[in-house]
């Protein structure tokens, strides 16, 4: 039983950081998509987008989804890919 | 070296060391508890805050638990710990720091018109940061630029009244020859003298 449980905690220190996918850009500004393309793209998801903050190659979303319930998430912002790690860009 | 004994201390007439009937009591421990944990409380809070959000989270919470412990606490603790015996009308707060340009204050045992007022504008002002911070992780105000902006006008105008705070202790401390950072560890300071105010 212990033993089941080092080992899934062991598994879950290595794998977790090899699932959390994606990172923020790396491109120049310039390269960066607009913020209305991922506030439409968001909205077609049923959000309604509070704010869109840079930072530094992501873009941090504040929204609330249908039912007002807060949602904070990061985007890479060249590809507008969503990332596990809603604080991406802060680090 | 062996202490002296407290008969030898009272025999020896005004030499050196201050006799202990010299000194009052005046902050009690919740009093000092709560001003030094409010100070690490914010410490904590502005460190952690473009980051470590959970640590940030809890120093806010603590800080508000602290200000509402305090209000209780200002109504039914000890003589020097009640609002009643330090909050004065802002008239006597301007006449006191009238007084203090012309260098003719009173020395207070408990805290001065112009310390009173500024206990008052640090809770004010640290419940404002602690309520708007809250209403960031709620689900009707996340991501609400106005509160944002709020919780972080707060913050900053909290930490201009610690520094006029450190400013005015540090002014009273030279003016009364009376350490008042160690008065706030300690809670002792020294007796009233006839020109004081108990």
């Amino acid at each position: 039983m212990y033993r089941t449980l080092v080992l899934a905690a062991l598994a879950g220190l290595i794998a977790g950081p090899a699932l959390a996918a994606g990172t923020c850009s790396t491109a120049a500004k310039s390269k960066f998509q607009p913020k209305t393309t991922l506030e439409a793209q968001l909205k077609g998801e049923g959000l309604t987008v509070r704010q869109i903050k840079t930072e530094k190659g992501c873009y941090e979303v504040y929204a609330v989804d249908k039912d007002g319930k807060k949602v904070n998430a990061a985007y890479n912002a060249e590809t507008l890919e969503k990332l596990d790690n809603a604080e991406a860009g802060e680090n | 070296m062996p202490k002296p004994a407290k008969t030898d201390r009272a025999l020896l007439p005004q030499a050196g060391a201050r006799p202990s009937h010299d000194v009052v009591r005046v902050w009690d421990r919740i009093v000092r508890g709560f001003h030094w944990a409010l100070v690490l409380s914010f410490a904590v809070a502005w460190i952690t805050s473009e980051g470590a959000e959970d640590i940030h989270h809890w120093a806010g919470y603590a800080a508000a638990s602290l200000v509402a412990l305090r209000l209780v606490w200002g109504v039914v603790g000890t003589r020097y710990a009640r609002f009643s015996q330090f909050v004065r009308n802002p008239a006597t707060v301007l006449r006191y720091l009238a007084a203090i340009i012309k260098g003719s204050e009173a020395r207070y045992i408990g805290h001065n018109p112009a310390g009173g007022a500024m206990v008052v504008a640090l809770m004010v002002m640290m419940a404002c940061v602690a309520l708007t911070g809250w209403m960031m992780t709620t689900d009707a105000y996340f991501g609400v630029s106005w509160v944002e902006d709020a919780h972080s006008l707060a913050a900053h105008g909290l930490l201009v009244l610690v520094f006029l705070h450190i400013g005015g202790v540090a002014l009273a401390s030279l003016r009364h020859r009376e350490n008042l950072v160690r008065a706030m560890i300690t809670g002792r300071k020294r007796k009233a003298a006839s020109a004081d105010i108990a």
